[in-house]
């Protein structure tokens, strides 16, 4: 406190420690200081940790994850969800899988088919949601149902096998790295950018928090609230149609199941990293080290041997410590 | 102030003409003309649901009148589109701080009017207008890359009126703005209205406090049940005259047969205070008596209300219940003391909607319902609602009703009857009868004083004047959180109002010299 006598004619101005906006909030340092310290561990830990392949199977696997995870930070951040990610992802796997190997088609032509049906079905949830005045988690647990059934009539009860060769590009294999990381990854890493540097810059990534925050104040300041809300589901649509190919490039087969559970790895990762579940608040970045987070996690458990089982435990406590400290903040600013 | 004004200021900037909505079977506006000129400050003032809001809502482009015209600087407004009506120049500061926590100040303050340089905000140049605008208001201009979430509340309304300067707007409306803001952060706000006017802007101010209307406005409309009743200066109209204005005619309260409740206070209430909402209070309620706390939206009566409910302890003074010291910490604590409430807010507090109308009665009630301590009776919990359905006529096909289909007024009654299967020692009220109609509004009434009747202690905690001169053998008049004149049965309406509106002769921001002022 700076006191200042004899000052009589202004209001003198409050002056107080300023807590500026900074570029890397408190829970992404956190989370990259347990992400680094875990890494640490394990490199000493372990002989398999610190190796190459081991690590490009981390970010491999993590990619889907963390690129479904930068849509549906948007979508959590407007307090909505989308909870029909993984049926979406069947419907674009079986999709292009029935397109690769019955109409031949080559790489690039299958990526964008894979991108704009998954903008078509993340437009359809968009538009549920900000027209049909329904909440987000009822619209998209209806989409979840109805999009795994659309996979499934299309797909019949077959299974594809050998379209990861055409994903390659994209795969898991040595043929999906440049400079020694996965092409998968670079592709989360240029996209997670663009959108942080659009939920921080843009005027209509900033809107998204007011969407979140209150969406009727929103719509008084003149906020076009269901364009942001529309957008954030088709973004995340867009998203899962990319992740569609990692997965299928990931090896293996195609069938029924695929995706099944999906939604629940990306919400973790997004809750993780520090967005608020309802809304007005988070960051891609924190959600890309949300997803690094439960890879390390994950790879962990099965380098030490660990029963899997653990992997959950350890996820749950996470989602409850980043629930907890953002319960707390809360708490702490409205004392105040 | 209203003698500078030349003629070519006399520029009409709003026009709203022969405007009319309803709602449902309610006309919220009959027909209202009213105008705006540049360089005025024009205060519009009436009792709750006069129309005022709904006349605001209007012209900020949030609802379109069914009939009638609005023309901003003599271009029509298309409404519906809160959008459309900014871009017409028309600004709204809306009583509520509409803030975003996660957003900054500077981006709270351009949210939806960014200032673009391309697709990307120009936030070089949106800094230095917030920067300027900060310090006009007094505040430090580094906060403007402030998290509004880390501003304390008091800045964060101050933020907020940045917010409705930041834009070039011809017609500024400031809903109740001083409702939500310290003097001294009134003091700023008209410093900041008067330049504004000086500016040549139209400027609409809506409050409840009419001793600020002097202040601060040059002509005055008074609305009523949904018409322009008066429009004049200022200058021309005391406090008092305002207020007679609003009521319009006086409705004298129905003193009926009513015996003065004698006997030990069942409520007795010292020194109750709770810092920044209200403070030393003092208030006596005999058995069979009914007390009134009137008070003007932002008076602090409803803190003076949670306090007793144990929602949000007092921290000074002390409350007794039949002589002795109760401690209201909780809402058990309350219950535990004797004192039951009917809270303000129904759909928040008062009903379990989706539920039956015999389990929300039964529901304050178990153990005393319940056989052997623990068996809960169904069937008496049945029986007990039926009979409550026929004595208080809640118009519902049986008890097994769920409340949330009932009326208001209904949903009303079945809130009051938990309150009467056993007959509480204090019973608190508060806004028994909003959001209901008449008829249902009479019969609340007339329970209320037949609880009293009963022997309990009533205190009623009101916005709404004439129910509460209708109903209070005694009316408290709260005003800033203290209690400022008492009056007993057949105080007339205009009296309590100017009271509770800050019309006491010596304080020189009164409206005019009013010679029948407060005598106290």
């Amino acid at each position: 406190m700076t006191a200042t006598t004899g000052q009589v004619d202004q209001a003198p101005p409050v002056t107080r420690r300023r807590p500026r906006v900074r570029a890397i909030e408190g829970q992404e340092v956190a989370l990259i200081g347990v992400t680094g310290l875990l890494w640490l561990v394990l490199s000493l830990a372990t002989d398999t940790f610190l190796t190459s392949g081991n690590l490009q199977n981390i970010l491999f696997t993590v990619a889907p994850i963390a690129l479904i995870g930068i849509g549906m930070t948007a979508v959590i951040v407007t307090a909505g969800i989308d909870v029909s990610v993984g049926s979406q992802a069947a419907v674009v796997m079986v999709v292009i899988a029935l397109l690769v190997r019955d109409a031949g088609f080559a790489f690039l032509p299958a990526l964008a088919v894979a991108v704009v049906s998954g903008l078509v079905l993340g437009a359809l949830n968009g538009l549920l949601v900000a027209y049909g005045g329904i909440h987000p988690i009822i619209v998209t647990f209806g989409t979840l149902n109805i999009y795994r059934f659309v996979a499934l009539q299309i797909f019949g009860s077959e299974q594809v096998a050998g379209v990861p060769g055409a994903f390659a590009p994209i795969g898991g294999g040595a043929e999906g790295r440049v400079f020694g990381v996965p092409v998968a990854w670079w592709l989360t890493l240029v996209l997670a950018a663009g959108m942080w540097c659009y939920m921080r810059f843009w005027a209509t990534g900033r809107h998204l928090y007011a969407v979140g925050g209150d969406a009727f104040a929103a719509r008084l300041a003149g906020v076009r609230v269901r364009r942001r809300q529309i957008s954030a589901y088709v973004l995340t649509g867009a998203c899962v149609g990319l992740a569609a190919c990692v997965l299928i490039g990931s090896g293996g087969l195609v069938q029924q199941n695929v995706g099944a559970g999906l939604e629940l790895r990306v919400i973790a990762a997004v809750v993780i990293g520090g967005t608020s579940i309802i809304g007005g608040r988070g960051t891609v970045l924190g959600t890309l080290l949300g997803a690094l987070l439960v890879g390390t996690v994950t790879s962990a458990v099965t380098l030490l041997s660990w029963p899997t089982e653990l992997t959950q435990l350890f996820i749950g406590g996470f989602i409850l410590v980043a629930v907890g400290v953002d319960l707390l903040r809360e708490r702490r600013r409205s004392a105040r | 102030m209203a003698e500078t004004i030349t003629e070519q200021d006399h520029r009409a900037l709003l026009r709203l003409h022969d405007v009319q909505k309803r709602y449902g079977g309610v006309r919220a506006l009959r027909g209202v003309d009213f105008e705006v000129h540049a360089g005025e400050v024009h205060a519009l003032v009436g009792e709750n649901g006069a129309g005022k809001s709904t006349l605001i809502k209007i012209v900020s482009g949030a609802e379109v009148a069914d009939e009638g015209s609005v023309e901003v600087d003599g271009a029509p407004l298309g409404g519906g589109s809160t959008q459309a009506a900014m871009e017409a120049g028309i600004a709204t500061v809306y009583q509520e701080p509409h803030l975003f926590g996660e957003l900054t100040v500077a981006e709270n303050v351009f949210l939806g009017r960014e200032l673009l340089a391309g697709g990307r905000v120009d936030w070089a140049t949106q800094r230095g207008r917030v920067g300027e605008l900060l310090e006009q208001i007094g505040l430090d201009r580094a906060i403007g890359d402030v998290r509004v979430a880390d501003l304390p509340v008091a800045e964060q309304q101050l933020v907020s009126i940045a917010k409705a300067f930041a834009h070039s707007a011809k017609v500024l409306i400031l809903d109740e703005p001083s409702a939500i803001l310290t003097d001294r952060e009134i003091e700023v706000l008209f410093g900041v209205v008067r330049s504004l006017r000086a500016a040549g802007m139209g400027i609409i101010y809506i409050s409840h406090r009419l001793d600020e209307l002097a202040q601060i406005s040059d002509r005055v409309t008074v609305m009523r049940d949904g018409e322009v009743v008066a429009t004049r200066p200022t200058r021309s109209l005391s406090v008092r005259q305002v207020a007679e204005l609003m009521v319009g005619h006086e409705l004298r309260a129905d003193t009926a047969d009513r015996v003065v409740p004698t006997g030990d206070p069942v409520l007795d209430v010292a020194g109750l205070g709770r810092s920044g909402a209200f403070e030393a209070l003092d208030l006596q309620v005999r058995p069979a008596e009914v007390v009134a706390l009137y008070g003007l939206v932002g008076s602090g009566t409803d803190a003076i209300a949670r306090a007793l409910y144990g929602i949000e302890p007092a921290d000074s003074g002390a409350v007794r219940v039949d002589g002795r010291a109760v401690r209201l910490h909780t809402a058990r604590d309350a219950a535990a003391a004797g004192i039951a409430m009917l809270p303000g807010n129904r759909k928040q507090q008062g009903v379990f909607a989706d539920k039956s109308i015999a389990f929300n009665i039964s529901s304050a009630h178990l153990r005393y319902l319940a056989k052997f301590g623990f068996w809960f009776d169904r069937a008496r919990e049945r029986s007990l609602a039926q009979g409550f359905l026929t004595r208080i006529a809640i118009k519902a096909p049986g008890p097994d009703t769920a409340v949330g289909a009932l009326s208001g007024g209904n949903q009303q009654k079945v809130v009051l009857a938990r309150q009467l299967v056993r007959a509480p020692r204090v019973l608190v009220l508060e806004e028994p009868t909003q959001g209901v109609d008449v008829g249902a509004k009479e019969e609340i009434h007339r329970l209320v004083l037949e609880l009293a009747d009963g022997g309990s202690a009533v205190l009623v905690i009101s916005t709404d004047l004439p129910e509460v001169l209708q109903l209070a053998d005694r009316v408290l008049v709260v005003r800033r959180g203290a209690m400022v004149r008492e009056f007993g049965r057949g105080a007339s309406q205009a009296e309590v109002l100017a009271a509770a509106a800050g019309d006491n002769g010596d304080d020189p921001t009164s409206v005019a010299a009013d010679a029948e002022g407060a005598p106290t």
